[in-house]
């Protein structure tokens, strides 16, 4: 047991950190540290800096063109980035659909869709919930019909997280009702262009525009679009949702958000208050904790000895902590969170009412933070999944 | 950054939990806490096994392992349910031995190995709740040498122990923090025994003039260092209560049926034991962290450790209570296993700092930044 890194991982993080602090432009980081709203050229402006250095898919294996990295190496550079400020990568494309087009897609479907991922030149988003299928998502009903070589999409997709900026759509669409919900459902890559698709915003209860409606409307998909084969979709996504919850934990983040949280209690004079720093403490060793939970699981992937039951811990955990820290956040800016100022989440911002331009955010983010506990697997059904391992029944 | 256990740790782990499945079976646990808790054979036993020297330096007999051994050890003593002083007596004594002069190591040190003798730290008094620094005691230098006066409560296992190592203000009330080892059999001091709620045994120290050896007559800074040794056995005591007290539960889920059914597939029973889980792991990973962070300096110890101890408190009592309701009635039985687990769980909270005490500790340590690295 030990608890350092080594001599070499110590060594790598010198290096990602050396090179985020002379890429990352400090325009986007000021945003980020700051919680300001991020517009779709910042988000592709960083992730196109980090494509050109090959590290937009930062968790490719190299016969795909990534760097290769092991679970502690992608840990690290998490961390450098999120503690230096950059944005999240958008997953929908390099963390998400780019392992499963790998897995299970054939060789001319890595040719074609796999560089525009990598370079950050094409925004994909997620084709999954449906306005019937949450939780339960297996029911999804948007329907491909194979008409020659094409299929002929219709349906609805919903809560598509910056579906407005998107390019490609990668879907699970139900190609077949005969037999088990899971067993008909089809995954396909859709083109956003394509005639028939509509984007819908959804605004959200802190009045911004993050997910979307998309609608099908007799959508022609080619059927080289199909990843792997018809009726398989519901494997490969289980295999996509893996990925996702691993990322999710966030610890990163969340220790970098812990720093904000003291330097806005500092400022709104609530730090020295007893009762509220405790608060503020107790949320640290949450964190202390959530990180050790995740330095555990890497030790496990890195060591491939013991293969841990804890994974399925990360999301619930991470999530609720996520929601934690803007709820603190928001309540140590006290009376000075109630202004709406739509604009006070723009870089630049002065406003002139009371309380500090920081504190005008913080609500917002705080009802924006909600959504961490119903997203990516609800936190209720990441607890069945958690029942099921302990109880092996 | 490695959270495997080497060969030698695993058969370490192994060693103490078969002598558990042969030797410390539930009924004689049972019948030694009714008997008052008595430990001495118990941890006579534990002496054969090796364990009593294991962090005594090899110099004075012992086998100098470090914290990682230390907490295989608890874990499984923990998994156990056995009511021996280990903690106190073989973990947190040979640390506050480290701050002794070389004669007093070479006279005590191959005894604690040996366990000939058992020697327990006395650092808790009435008033001071969890603050080691908050000594009433006083020891004076006389011709004859020196004499303490003081009472120390809820001392481990008190009455079975051959000697103390006593904290005391040096000369006066304004003196530093000594620590100061008096033996049992001293004129002036006097015990006075009892059993625990958890099965176990400590009692009551005065000391009126007792005569007493120097270890330190600077010891504040040694005492917190092994008050942190203790916070590590605590939690990874803690975590083999936890382990198996969770492992009952899902048993009794699976084959207790109510509505003809195992109660395991009732969805309120099943969101209950994931979160009992999540409190278990977290448990878990911050008792490797308390162990691991012994080592570093005091300052980034002690706040490790008031971390270690908040998440532990927190999960102890969480999986403790939880599990004692989805027994249902069974579980708040004298005869049933799993509540003694539960009172273990408990009585660990309040040994060495609750929770409360220890979140203030972090609160009052907490830096601009944050993290296991921090």
């Amino acid at each position: 047991m030990d608890l350092n890194f080594t001599a070499e991982e110590l060594a790598f993080r010198q290096e990602i950190r050396g090179w985020v602090a002379e890429n990352l432009p400090q325009d986007i980081s000021h945003k980020v540290l700051n919680a300001l709203r991020l517009s779709r050229d910042d988000m592709q402006r960083w992730a196109k800096i980090l494509g050109k250095k090959g590290w937009l898919g930062y968790g490719w294996p190299k016969q795909f063109g990534g760097p290769g990295w092991n679970a502690v190496q992608k840990h690290l550079f998490e961390e450098e980035c999120a503690l230096a400020g950059a944005p999240r990568i958008v997953p929908f494309g390099p963390v998400m659909v780019a392992p499963v087009i790998m897995h299970f897609g054939n060789a001319e479907q890595h040719k074609r869709f796999l560089p525009g991922i990598a370079s950050g030149e094409v925004w994909w988003s997620q084709g999954y919930s449906e306005p019937g299928s949450g939780s339960d998502l297996a029911s999804l009903k948007t329907r491909a019909e194979r008409v020659g070589d094409k299929y002929i999409v219709n349906g609805q997709k919903t809560w598509t997280t910056l579906g407005q900026y998107g390019e490609w759509i990668f879907c699970l669409v139900r190609t077949s009702t005969e037999g088990k919900p899971q067993t008909g459902i089809s995954f396909l890559l859709i083109d956003m262009k394509s005639p028939g698709i509509t984007v819908r915003p959804i605004i959200t209860l802190d009045g911004e525009h993050e997910v979307n409606e998309v609608f099908f409307d007799n959508v022609e998909v080619p059927v080289e679009n199909l990843i792997g084969e018809e009726n398989k979709g519901w494997t490969y996504a289980k295999h996509l949702l893996a990925h996702e919850r691993t990322n999710i934990a966030d610890v990163n983040r969340a220790k970098r958000e812990l720093e904000r949280l003291k330097r806005i209690a500092t400022a709104e004079g609530v730090y020295e208050d007893g009762r509220f720093r405790d608060q503020i403490a107790l949320l640290e060793v949450d964190i202390v904790a959530l990180e050790m939970l995740v330095l555990r699981v890497l030790s496990a992937e890195k060591s491939g000895k013991a293969s841990l039951d804890i994974a399925g811990l990360l999301k619930i955990r991470g999530s609720e902590i996520q929601q934690r820290y803007t709820e603190l956040m928001m309540l140590a800016a006290g009376p000075f969170s109630m202004p709406y100022v739509h604009e006070a989440m723009e870089a630049g911002w002065q406003g002139d009412f009371a309380g500090a331009a920081v504190c005008a955010p913080l609500a917002g983010t705080y009802f924006n933070y909600r959504k961490t506990t119903i997203y990516g697997g609800s936190n209720e059904v990441q607890r069945n999944i958690v029942a099921q391992t302990v109880l092996g029944s | 950054m490695d959270f495997d256990f080497t060969d030698d740790q695993v058969s370490l782990r192994d060693a103490v939990a078969r002598w558990v499945d042969k030797g410390f079976s539930f009924e004689r646990r049972h019948q030694l806490a009714r008997q008052g808790g008595h430990s001495r054979a118990v941890y006579a036993e534990l002496a054969e096994l090796g364990l009593t020297g294991l962090a005594v330096p090899e110099a004075h007999g012992g086998m100098a392992f470090g914290p990682v051994e230390a907490m295989v050890v608890m874990e499984e003593l923990g998994r156990g349910l056995v009511n021996a002083p280990y903690a106190a007596a073989a973990l947190m004594t040979p640390a506050l031995l480290q701050a002794a002069p070389a004669e007093v190591q070479a006279t005590w040190l191959p005894k604690i190995a040996s366990a000939e003798a058992l020697v327990v730290p006395a650092w808790q008094e009435r008033g001071a709740r969890y603050r080691l620094d908050q000594v009433s005691a006083i020891a004076t230098q006389g011709g004859t040498g020196w004499t303490l006066v003081g009472q120390k409560s809820v001392v481990p296992a008190a009455d079975e122990a051959d000697a103390f190592i006593v904290p005391a203000r040096v000369g006066d009330a304004s003196g530093k923090v000594g620590l100061f080892l008096v033996e049992k059999a001293a004129a002036g001091a006097m015990v006075t025994g009892y059993p625990t709620q958890d099965g176990g045994r400590a009692g009551e120290l005065k000391l009126a003039n007792a005569a007493a050896t120097l270890v330190s007559a600077d010891g504040l800074a040694a005492l917190e260092y092994a008050a942190d040794v203790g916070i590590a056995a605590v939690c990874a005591e803690g975590v083999g209560l936890m382990d198996k007290l969770v492992a009952l539960t899902v048993e009794y889920m699976n084959t207790r049926k109510q509505f003809g059914v195992p109660i395991a597939s009732f969805q309120a029973l099943r969101h209950r034991i994931a979160d009992v889980k999540m409190q278990l792991e977290l448990g878990r990973s911050m008792s490797y962290f308390a162990s691991l962070k012994l080592g570093e300096p005091p300052a980034a110890r002690r706040r490790a450790l008031a971390q270690a101890k908040v998440q532990l408190g927190n999960s102890m009592r969480f999986v403790g209570q939880h599990c004692i309701q989805l027994h249902g009635g069974i579980g708040v039985t004298d005869e049933y296993i799993g509540s003694h687990y539960f009172k273990r769980l408990t009585m660990l909270e309040v040994t060495l700092g609750d929770t409360l005490h220890h979140l203030g500790e972090v609160s009052a340590r907490m830096q601009d930044t944050a993290g296991v690295f921090a």
